[in-house]
């Protein structure tokens, strides 16, 4: 297989956005027939490599060819006419048309006048359905097929167009496991027909069960590349998470941690569930402590810490703050408990983008400053200046719209905005994502300022340099378990490790 | 849609307009001026914000529920129906304050439902609003029949539209207590922040534990009472009530001022007071068209140009 020519490769591919660095100097290459993993946590860069690929993005340097010839940047048309097609985890086809209508949309063969010949196209796509063995009814619409069907839909759709390579980002996230074993054998036989595969996945099981060879991407750059027979899980998840923990910073991070804070229990949940997502889920949140919940993407972390903000509810179990039963219906509710949220993506779900600084800030304290029916402008802004002095927030300009900053400082922001409120409870879901090395360690001394102040954090994140480096107690999550918390200082990332990459689903 | 969200993204609402719409609206004031003087008399001007007051109160009332990302498309056959309330609770004898009150509740109501349907049942304000015009409407026409309701001998009621105070008409009064009281809710209360951030990111604003839903209906409720305004206002005005008033091309003619003062249709950052500029900019245009004797016909064609070419020299701009 190595003897044939890359069909699709690219070289020293480099993107920047302002002064972070989403992807740098990475090398890939795909051969027919290959089937090649791409993963790494989110921020790694995979998105933006894929959309470079697809034309999607222009790259700020490198090129990419296929079949040997340079391929324009930055063009998508220009990819797809060359064999390059893409499928998303979303769908992107049309529910009410039918099957062959939506192999076919957007070029469809026409006769004289424009007019689609129908009896082409149809002979066209039932070659195509056995030649690859796919057996689907052209007339059905789209909209009333089951998921992994539409998935087949995608792939005619990019085989119609002749593509050599098709990348697949994460292409069984919405499937049950009967559905991704006929996936998969789909994938073996586009492989078995010389396509390229690109497939994008966090579930280490399909990894080993469909792909060939694996790239693995940390901190925008590309840190591994491997026959997947030739390297095991424990090693990937280390590739993946990172493994640069020097020793006297984890000595200093030691004598930082303090497991079970002051003692007090501020958060206590007990056996908590919700169908179909997580269970079984208990465990003790204190006083003066920082407790991160580490995981692959996909374990359901997200989905537990938003019960216990209020923005979704559980089924099963019950939660206690401060020893009393506590019942959480929304984010109202669940300030009122004094929990504060900083969801994971800081630009759909965290911020105002067109509004300044010292608004945003004050988005979860309105209430502070009020005065009568009226809102204190002046109170707004003494509270944004004495915020953006202790976050270091830069520039330091209240007036300045969110959407400006870098996102090292937009999620300074976003984590400002909770402790204008002095919770009691912090919840932080991947507070680092998307954000620059500077900044990250603003964020972790931030956090401890606010530990040492007796807030009880809970912080999700993949990275587990992160997880070492900020945990006062790591809990690992597997496929909606909590499978095991830990005292940070008594057990070593190699443990973490195997825990998180062990029995995925 | 893609095209609606690069604007956003551009964040063109915020930058647009400030300075171009008043220097478009100083321009055309000159040109005006020129070509016919009797268009720089006082009494043309207060004249034209005697004119505008009626738009300009629905769009000042209307600007907050643009700027959650919705529209409201009902506010003429409200104007209709509220100045029908006012007729019929005239006739039964009530007090003057009791009359307006009635008058404003019916604006009210349609606003609460309006808002109760778009904020707890999620349902798109276009749709929403475009039934509840035709329900409203066929309301009035049920309610007030085809004739013409003559308010005579109510001099209390007719000062409103047509009454004067220290020299200029008792509306532009009303028309100004209404837009101050309604830029300063913007600039200096919780709500004037909250719909903005609802607008920019509601999902945000959820999550920072604001009332959402209470506040889409409320912003609902004070654009229909708005509308209720008008229509009171209009009634005393001409001393009629009837059920077609406020006719289609009503509500285009308030989202156009809103969106010329630069709030994104989108939602998002918006201003009250450059919703007022929006309302003036047309009302000139209207006034100095009308001075120089342009054809009703050309006046459309050329207000809809007008507008299209207003928003793209804002647009770019930005």
């Amino acid at each position: 297989m190595n003897a044939d020519a890359p069909v699709l490769r690219g070289v020293g591919l480099g993107k920047t956005y302002g002064n972070l660095a989403a992807l740098a100097d990475a090398d890939f290459t795909v051969r027919p027939g290959e089937v090649r993993a791409l993963i790494g946590s989110n921020g790694a860069g995979k998105s933006t490599l894929i959309k470079i690929l697809t034309g999607a993005v222009l790259p700020t340097r490198g090129t990419v060819e296929i079949e040997g010839q340079a391929a324009p940047l930055g063009d998508p048309l220009g990819m797809i006419r060359r064999g390059v097609a893409c499928i998303y985890q979303h769908s992107n086809l049309a529910p009410a048309m039918s099957v062959l209508d939506n192999i076919y949309l957007g070029r469809q063969p026409t006769r004289a006048l424009g007019i689609v010949d129908t009896g082409r196209q149809r002979r066209e796509a039932l070659d195509l359905l056995a030649r690859h063995d796919i057996d689907i009814d052209l007339d059905r619409p789209v909209g009333s097929l089951p998921t992994v069907k539409q998935k087949e839909v995608e792939i005619l759709k990019a085989l119609a167009l002749d593509a050599r390579v098709i990348l697949m980002d994460e292409p069984t996230g919405w499937l049950a496991a009967a559905d991704v074993a006929r996936l998969h054998a789909t994938v073996r036989a586009l492989k078995a027909r010389g396509v390229g595969i690109v497939y994008i996945s966090h579930v280490l099981d399909e990894i080993f069960a469909v792909c060939d060879t694996v790239t693995i991407m940390r901190d925008g750059r590309i840190v591994a590349e491997s026959d997947v027979a030739a390297i095991d899980r424990p090693t990937v998840v280390r590739l993946m998470v990172g493994d640069k923990l020097a020793g006297e910073a984890s000595g200093a991070a030691l004598q930082q941690r303090h497991p079970r804070g002051t003692g007090v229990v501020r958060m206590s949940a007990r056996d908590l569930g919700k169908r179909g997502v997580f269970g079984g889920v208990s465990f003790d949140l204190h006083a003066g402590e920082i407790f991160c919940l580490t995981g692959l993407i996909g374990s359901k972390r997200t989905e537990l810490v938003r019960t216990l903000f209020g923005s979704d509810r559980f089924d099963t179990g019950t939660l206690e703050i401060d020893g009393r039963p506590a019942d959480i219906r929304s984010p109202q509710s669940g300030m009122a408990h004094g929990i504060g949220f900083v969801p994971e993506d800081r630009h759909r779900e965290g911020l105002m983008l067109d509004m300044n600084v010292t608004e945003n800030l004050a988005m979860a304290t309105l209430d502070r400053h009020r005065r009568g029916p009226l809102l204190s402008r002046g109170s707004m802004a003494r509270a944004g200046r004495q915020a953006i002095d202790e976050l270091s927030v830069r520039p330091p300009d209240g007036g300045k719209l969110v959407r400006l900053l870098s996102g090292g400082n937009q999620q300074k922001v976003l984590v400002g905005k909770w402790l204008g409120r002095n919770p009691r409870i912090l919840i932080l879901d991947e507070p680092t994502v998307g954000v620059d090395v500077g900044a990250k360690a603003e964020i972790y001394a931030i956090l401890r300022r606010a530990r040492g102040e007796g807030a009880a954090i809970l912080v999700v994140s993949s990275d587990l340099e992160e997880v070492m480096t900020v945990a006062d107690r790591i809990g690992v999550m597997v496929s909606g378990r909590l499978v095991a918390t830990h005292d940070a200082g008594a057990v070593t990332q190699e443990q973490i490790v195997r825990e998180i990459g062990g029995g995925t689903a | 849609m893609n095209v609606a969200g690069m604007l956003r993204r551009d964040g063109i609402a915020q930058h647009l307009a400030p300075n171009a719409l008043a220097i478009a609206l100083a321009i055309i004031v000159v040109v005006f001026a020129v070509s016919e003087p009797a268009f720089l008399t006082s009494g043309n001007l207060i004249g034209i914000v005697r004119q505008v007051a009626i738009i300009g109160i629905m769009a000042t009332c209307m600007t907050f529920v643009i700027m959650t990302g919705g529209v409201d498309l009902s506010v003429g056959p409200v104007l209709a129906l509220s100045g029908l309330a006012s007729y019929f609770a005239l006739q039964a004898g009530m007090p003057l304050p009791v009359v307006i009150l009635a008058g404003l509740a019916v604006g009210a109501l349609v606003g609460l439902v309006n808002g109760l349907i778009v904020a707890f049942l999620q349902l798109p304000p276009i749709i929403v609003t475009l039934a509840m015009l035709s329900i409203v409407r066929g309301t009035a026409l049920i309610v007030g029949g085809p004739e013409q309701h003559l308010i005579r001998n109510e001099p209390a009621y007719s000062f409103i539209g047509t009454g004067t105070l220290m020299g200029l008409p008792f509306s532009i009064y009303i028309f100004a207590a209404v837009a101050l009281l309604m830029i300063l809710v913007q600039r200096r209360t919780p709500l004037g922040l909250l719909v903005a951030a609802i607008g920019d990111n509601e999902r945000a604003a959820y999550l920072s534990g604001h009332r959402i839903r209470l506040t889409k209906t409320l912003v609902y409720v004070i654009c229909g009472a708005g509308a209720a305004l008008a229509g009171i206002i209009q009634s005393s005005q001409v001393h009629t009530a009837l059920a077609t008033y406020g006719p289609f091309g009503t509500e285009l003619d308030v989202i156009a001022a809103v969106v010329l003062g630069g709030t994104s249709i989108m939602g998002g950052n918006g201003s009250v007071a450059r919703t007022l500029l929006g309302v003036f900019f047309l009302g000139v245009v209207n006034n100095g068209m009308n001075i120089l004797n342009v054809p009703i016909d050309i006046q459309l064609i050329a207000k809809g140009a007008i507008i299209v070419v207003a928003l793209a020299l804002a647009a770019r701009r930005a």
